[in-house]
């Protein structure tokens, strides 16, 4: 990592890792009291419940006793066939499709159409208000404001923007382009896509302005004396220290578009005709409103599996490149 | 601070090149900032309209009413939902300071065994989609009773990998050569902590605290899925509660989203200049 404590390792250091003197250490017990009520927190609340899910997804609930009945692979074979070339999308809601293919292909539809979106935007509009321009404390909160809101207030407003009566209805009516833009289950995901753009690109402009205040002037300095242009500035000075928030940025845009669920759930509960029915809805569904826990925690297990494998791609390909200065 | 391309020879301050790009800077900034706020106006407007459903939209309303929110207060226990909105959000913000700013600082200023691996197990659980722990969470809670409790909803969010991160990455800035001098002052390590480095990490102790803060005023799912009768529900619930009912009264609905909104627009131009610096900001150069 960037900064080694200065005062740590001496002759021995991680080069003895697992050694008595990795014990000795003299912040050990400090560092552990630091960290004790985390420690405590997280092993309740997320490596125990981890551990449960784990269980649980080779298990089926009983609601009414409260048993958990272990059920092997049972419910990761539900979930995986029919598999997606055997199913028959147009009949969508009888027992014979399989919802969570469907389900998979929304999100990734969501996720390829926001995310791009939403990091290029928000980084155009970083590179825009770092400049000198006027009000532009202004600015950075309007853009920003989108991003104090829950996903389900946007969702709601927007519905009633996006509805048959609103507002965007009738500025399209006289073109003729007037639409149910919620309704139509083409549309619908749209318009979820639309919400969540909207509310993400402030976010990304403010990592990307953190991004961009880090990089040291003098790199821009030098760049001009060099003879720079604009573009070549961006190419040669920002976008290569933006390197670390690129990372930042990306990893955690996918892993909040796969787990969409406050939008989604809040305009359209996953319908009209499960247009919008995304992962973390369909899960919602199972667990909460049709209890079949057992299920819902094997669809939570493959898209953890999912988020894990991007997170640690995006850890191993960013390796060693970390830029230190 | 960045200087601008025109405090250096070579760039001119006149000439229509510069006025059109200026013009066209300004415009797009400022068409996409109206973007960004418009549904906050609309959300007001419509709240004030007498009679929003009916069809035409206008930018103005013709007749401003305070009726839906009369409504909302006389036929809703709106100050109910917005109480344990204030009390989630502001028990979640306070644990997460306090806890987060002790790991962060640990993570980056304490040496100890296995520090690196600690830190990967911590920032490893942000990767773990919050539906994959709220099953069995859930059901946990179920067990020991906390269902529809104060407890239920607050517990399970009173610390935060996301914070712990953001304080270690801010402590990592600041110079060891701080503490070191503390310590030859004198201090134990908790002093250096409590009375060195936290206060130049001011910044980015708002920054987690208004990160906390609106996570859990925010939340949606969790209160959904925990709160089982209508005096538990947050204020995102209760708007999907409302819209649900009213569908075609969006001036009442407009105006439960307005409750909700005009906080978080308050709080985040009285705190904006925190948060927007206080991501980058190091106690050397502040």
């Amino acid at each position: 990592m960037a900064t080694q404590d200065s005062q740590t390792t001496g002759e021995t250091g991680w080069a003895r890792f697992g050694s008595l003197d990795a014990f000795r250490r003299k912040d050990n017990l400090a560092a552990f009291l630091f960290i004790l009520p985390n420690l405590i927190v997280f092993t309740a609340f997320l490596f125990i419940p981890v551990v449960f899910a784990v269980y649980l997804s080779f298990s089926e609930w009983q609601v009414l006793t409260g048993d958990l009945q272990f059920v092997g692979l049972d419910n990761y074979q539900n979930l995986i066939y029919p598999l997606p070339w055997e199913n028959d999308w147009a009949v969508l809601g009888t027992p014979t499709v399989n919802l969570w293919w469907w389900a998979v292909s929304r999100t990734i539809i969501y996720t390829f159409g926001v995310v791009p979106v939403a990091i290029a935007g928000g980084l155009a509009v970083a590179l825009v208000l770092d400049k000198q321009i006027r009000f532009k404390k202004t600015f950075r909160a309007a853009y920003f404001l989108p991003v104090m809101l829950s996903g389900a207030i946007s969702a709601i407003i927007w519905g009633w923007i996006l509805n048959l009566n609103g507002i965007v209805n009738n500025v399209l009516e006289p073109v003729g382009l007037a639409h149910n833009w919620i309704g139509d289950p083409s549309t619908a995901l749209g318009a979820i896509m639309l919400i969540a753009i909207w509310a993400g690109i402030g976010f990304n402009m403010i990592i990307f302005l953190a991004g961009l205040q880090n990089i040291p002037d003098e790199l821009y300095e030098a760049a001009r004396i060099d003879g720079c242009n604009g573009w070549q500035r961006f190419r040669n000075v920002t976008w290569p220290n933006l390197q670390n928030t690129y990372f930042f940025v990306i990893v955690l845009a996918i892993i909040s578009s796969f787990q969409v669920f406050a939008i989604a759930y809040a305009l359209t509960s996953g319908g009209p005709y499960y247009a919008t029915t995304t992962i973390v809805v369909l899960i919602y569904q199972e667990a909460f409103q049709y209890d079949s826990m057992g299920l819902a925690a094997a669809m939570a297990m493959i898209l953890f599996a999912i988020i894990f494998a991007f997170s640690y791609y995006q850890y191993r390909a960013r390796g060693n490149d970390e830029v230190t200065y | 601070m960045v200087r601008s391309n025109y405090d250096y020879p070579g760039y001119d301050r006149s000439g229509p090149v510069y006025w059109a790009k200026k013009i066209t800077l300004y415009v797009g900034v400022v068409f996409g900032a109206l973007l960004m706020i418009a549904p906050f106006y609309w959300t007001v407007t419509t709240a004030l309209s007498a009679n929003p459903g009916a069809g035409v939209v206008t930018i103005i309303p013709e007749t401003v009413t305070t009726e839906h929110f009369v409504t909302l207060f006389t036929e809703h226990p709106i100050e109910r939902w917005f109480f344990n909105a204030i009390v989630f959000a502001g028990a979640v913000t306070l644990f997460n300071v306090a806890f987060d700013t002790l790991a962060g600082y640990a993570f980056a200023k304490l040496d100890f065994f296995a520090r690196e691996k600690v830190f990967l197990l911590f920032i490893g659980t942000m990767m773990i989609p919050g539906m994959v722990t709220l099953i069995p969470v859930y059901i946990i809670l179920a067990e020991i009773g906390w269902v529809n409790t104060y407890r239920g909803l607050i517990v399970p969010f009173i610390a935060s990998p996301f914070g712990i991160f953001l304080l270690r990455q801010y402590f990592l800035g600041l110079p060891d050569s701080l503490g070191e001098a503390a310590r030859i002052d004198g201090c134990n390590k908790f002093q250096a902590f409590y009375h060195i480095y936290l206060p130049l990490a001011k910044p980015a102790v708002a920054t987690l605290g208004i990160f906390a803060f609106m996570g859990a005023w925010n939340n949606f799912e969790w209160p959904l899925i925990i709160a089982t009768s209508h005096d538990l529900y947050t204020l995102p619930v209760a708007l999907f509660l409302v819209q649900g009912q009213y569908t075609q009264n969006w001036g009442l609905v407009m105006a439960t989203a307005a409750i909700m909104v005009l906080p978080v627009i308050l709080a985040f131009l009285s705190a904006q200049q925190y948060f927007i610096r206080g991501m980058t900001l190091s106690g050397m150069k502040g």
